[in-house]
């Protein structure tokens, strides 16, 4: 039995040993390094595609038109969001090809003379289930919550959640509570999920 | 150096602790939660700009004046138009249903050509439309050989189909029966002409015989304000409310007095209390007032007893309220809106002439100026034309069925339906898969109400002229589907013939300028209104002697078919969301119950809880027993809508179809086919 104990003994420190041959705690650090670096590098390239807008729109020529974000992102009479115009609101200047960007030669050809709404991407669709007041939001600056497209030439890339479908800039319950909670204002289900 | 497996652990373990300090696990978890919420059967919310916009949704057989709410231009809600004198921001049950009915799964999605037995195939409406072309050509020409049969009363597109028909030398064009035919039927027989009208919302007592004018007859809505608007809150009621018929219905239960008085006994209801009136003193100038006078003093308050059941107390308090209205006005009617005769019609109409209400409780409306150069007018109703091709003495090669349900409506359903499959050609104009269009060779599908232009001119009841029409809310329909007067004018322009019009859009405007009405103020949930004429009627006298009163023996009972509008109507099966308030009393499971009172039920030899087959002609009806003493003496109420073969998995199979055992007989006097009152054997199983 001593005997026995004594062998195990043995083949233990050989182990020991071995393993400080194969470097202590730096395959340790190479896992967890890898790892780290593949989860915010690799898996945001995995998890999301790219797309990009149906139709180059340039926020920055219409606002050197003039233009603010509520010359086409309105109120309705009855204090709801239009979101996106449609083609009735882009059609009272873009009836017909006024410029020579190649781009409204598509919004014209391919949509607005065709009576077919531009499928743009929303950047940040809320899911069904969540009632969102813009009226209610009305104080704040679009830029606090949205993209800062107004400067952009190029609408941003679309980036689409291959798991949830939405798009990445979506915001999630968890940033609607923390708002909520900053500036006072209730976190009762019923607030959002009528 | 080596990797070992040793090392190999740690790598693996450091990956691992490493990932928790990414998103990799997180984010994961987070979105899979979200993933899970988006099964692709899970509705999807149309979002856009909410609207209200006025149509006319004939759904229901009088039409109702709505405002559709949509989102993002899909209709989802329907609310009563409050801008519109006549519905006064109400709607009617169906009407009420009508956005969820625009995307039933029981609608005709595209033209389909019958195959087989039950079996459909899709084809394209160029196809579609040369069958139908070809069809009539082959038959042009042929009086009799092509008939039309049309459930909507109050449409311009008859004008359409007859002036088609007339256009190809036939005359066989047919209404779904319904109280307007009968009652211009009886109007003739009192020696005035065109369509009856009563002024329920001037009138301070309203006597129903018969007809339920709260629930199913004439134009419900405007009915329901009306009684509405005599009962003020917190004040006094303005108008009395009787109802006389065989159940307490929706109209009776909210009546001031209801007076059970079986199918078959009305006219001798009726006349009993013209006996009354005339013995309390009232008189008319009517010319036929002696002859009349004559014949009321036959029906006694003991022989009115002997008919209906009623005691002589009641028949006087009754008399009494008459007697202290100052302008009462008296509607008689089918307690389910058809089957009754021209004569139930005359002997309640003879009250408004003795009480001296024709012109103002009842009122004539004249005829209107039509659209259509061509078009004609049906002299028979579809029960009668189908009658004819049972016995051979009709026998077209083609029908044209619109907005109509026959082989599911009529009375001995399925001897109709039977009758209907040997027609050699029968193409169905219908939204729906109803019983008739599964019968059809050819099916072509009609917009629903919110994706079409159509018109209603003088739903039966409005006491003056009234027009309403509406044009689509939708932009585009939800499914492949052309208006059927459309598709007609097409075909009559392929067949050589000039109806004058190439759309029912320019059909309606027509029409509206005819009247002289504005279109556009109609379209935005307008209503255009006349003047009732002039002119006066007799009692119907000579008629009314050929009164009769059915007797039922103990081995039989009266039927008294019950409408209750929330379960769907002749061309509409239950919608869905009003399946949710069918009672317990009404259908148990799959089984239909019929209703009875104790009485009546121990005189059959049933209890509560049987089950029962009711049996008439070569139809039969399972049931279960239900008692209930609201029903009349020696009557058994059934209540209508359920029993559907086709439609949808919410109402195939369920209960059974009271049509089938409606049996038809010829009334007296009038040659009209009359099936209110019919009778049936009652057998325990």
């Amino acid at each position: 039995m001593d005997q026995k104990l004594q062998e195990l003994w043995g083949e233990v420190m050989e182990e020991k040993k071995q393993c400080k041959g194969c470097g202590g705690a730096l395959p340790f650090l190479i896992g967890f390094v890898a790892a780290v670096i593949a989860g915010w590098v690799l898996f945001p390239n995995l998890l999301y595609s790219k797309k990009v807008q149906p139709v180059r729109f340039s926020h920055k020529v219409h606002q050197e038109q003039g233009m603010e974000c509520a010359s086409c992102h309105v109120f309705r009479d009855d204090g709801s969001y239009a979101g996106l115009p449609n083609n009735d609101k882009c059609m009272e200047c873009h009836a017909d090809v006024v410029g020579s960007d190649p781009a409204e030669k598509i919004y014209v050809e391919q949509y607005a003379q065709k009576g077919k709404e531009v499928p743009w991407l929303i950047y940040q669709n809320q899911p069904d289930n969540v009632f969102f007041s813009h009226k209610a939001h009305e104080s704040f600056e679009c830029k606090e919550c949205h993209l800062e497209v107004g400067k952009m030439d190029t609408p941003p890339v679309y980036y689409e959640n291959r798991l949830s479908g939405y798009s990445k800039q979506t915001m999630k319950m968890w940033q609607c509570e923390r708002c909520h909670a900053e500036n006072g204002v209730s976190n009762a289900c019923h607030v959002c999920h009528k | 150096m080596g990797l070992d497996r040793r090392g190999f652990v740690k790598i693996v373990v450091g990956g691992v602790a490493g990932t928790l300090f990414t998103p990799v696990i997180w984010q994961s978890l987070d979105d899979v939660s979200i993933w899970s919420q988006n099964w692709p059967w899970i509705p999807r919310l149309n979002k856009g700009e909410v609207k209200a916009k006025a149509a006319l949704s004939k759904l229901c057989p009088a039409g109702c004046a709505v405002k559709v709410k949509t989102v993002g231009g899909l209709p989802f809600a329907v609310v009563g138009n409050t801008a519109n004198p006549m519905s006064k921001g109400g709607v009617c049950p169906v009407c009420a249903a009508g956005a969820q009915l625009m995307y039933s799964p029981a609608r005709v999605k595209s033209p389909l050509k019958k195959v087989g037995e039950g079996k459909f195939e899709a084809i394209k409406w160029e196809d579609a439309e040369a069958l139908l072309v070809e069809k009539l050509t082959a038959l042009k020409g042929q009086n009799g050989k092509i008939a039309a049969i049309n459930g909507d009363e109050t449409g311009s597109a008859g004008e359409v189909i007859s002036g088609l028909l007339a256009g190809l030398g036939n005359s066989g064009y047919y209404m779904m029966p319904g109280e307007k035919f009968v009652a211009e039927k009886g109007v003739k027989l009192m020696g005035g002409s065109g369509q009856p009208g009563f002024d329920i919302a001037g009138a301070d007592l309203v006597l129903m015989i018969g007809a339920d004018a709260l629930d199913s007859w004439g134009t419900t809505v405007a009915n329901q304000k009306a009684f509405a608007a005599t009962r003020p809150t917190g004040a006094a009621a303005t108008a009395k409310f009787v109802y006389a018929g065989p159940v307490l219905n929706h109209s009776a239960a909210v009546s001031d007095k209801f007076l059970p008085v079986p199918p078959q006994a009305t006219a001798a209801f009726a006349l009993g209390l013209a006996n009354l009136l005339i013995n309390a003193g009232a008189v008319s100038s009517a010319s036929d007032f002696a002859e009349y006078k004559a014949l009321a003093a036959k029906y006694t308050v003991e022989e009115v007893e002997k008919a209906t059941g009623l005691k002589a107390e009641s028949m006087k308090a009754l008399v009494d309220l008459i007697k202290a209205a100052k302008s009462p006005v008296v509607i008689a009617g089918a307690s389910f809106g058809q089957g009754a005769g021209a004569l139930d019609f005359v002997a309640g109409a003879s009250l408004n002439v003795l009480l001296g209400r024709v012109g103002s409780g009842m009122t004539l409306l004249p005829a209107a100026p039509k659209a259509v150069a061509g078009a004609t007018s049906s002299d028979k109703d579809a029960a009668s034309f189908l009658a004819e091709v049972a016995t051979g003495k009709a026998a077209p090669g083609a029908l044209i069925v619109y907005e109509a349900n026959p082989a599911y409506a009529l009375p001995q359903a399925d001897d109709m339906a039977k009758t209907l499959g040997n027609i050699a050609f029968k193409v169905s104009f219908s939204t729906y898969m109803d019983e008739t269009a599964a019968l059809c060779d050819l099916i072509l599908p009609a917009p629903h109400p919110y994706e079409r232009f159509d018109d209603a001119l003088n739903p039966y009841g409005v006491a003056k002229p009234t027009y309403l029409a509406g044009k689509p809310v939708v932009k585009k329909p939800v499914q492949d589907c052309k208006d059927p007067v459309d598709v007609l004018l097409g075909a009559a322009s392929k067949l050589g013939l000039s109806l004058g019009f190439d759309t029912y859009a320019d059909v309606i405007q027509a029409k509206a300028k005819a009247l002289g009405a504005d279109f556009d103020a109609l379209a935005a949930g307008g209503i255009w209104t006349g003047e009732a004429k002039g002119g006066s009627l007799n009692l119907g006298a000579s008629a009314l002697a050929k009164v009769a009163v059915a007797k039922t023996d103990d081995k039989t009972l009266a039927v008294a078919p019950v409408s209750n509008q929330a379960n769907g109507s002749a061309t509409l099966a239950t919608p869905p969301a009003n399946l949710l308030t069918v009672r317990e009393t009404e259908l148990s499971g799959k089984d239909l119950i019929v209703q009875m009172n104790a009485a009546t039920a121990k005189k059959a030899g049933v209890a509560e809880g049987n089950k029962v087959k009711l049996s008439a002609g070569k139809g039969e009806l399972k049931a279960r027993v239900h008692l209930n003493e609201g029903v009349a003496p020696g009557t058994v109420a059934v209540l209508l809508g359920f029993g559907r073969s086709a439609w949808d998995e919410f109402t195939k199979g369920k209960g059974d179809n009271v049509y089938k055992i409606l049996t038809v007989s010829d009334e007296a006097g009038t040659g009209l086919k009359v099936w209110a009152g019919s009778t049936v054997t009652v057998a325990k199983v």
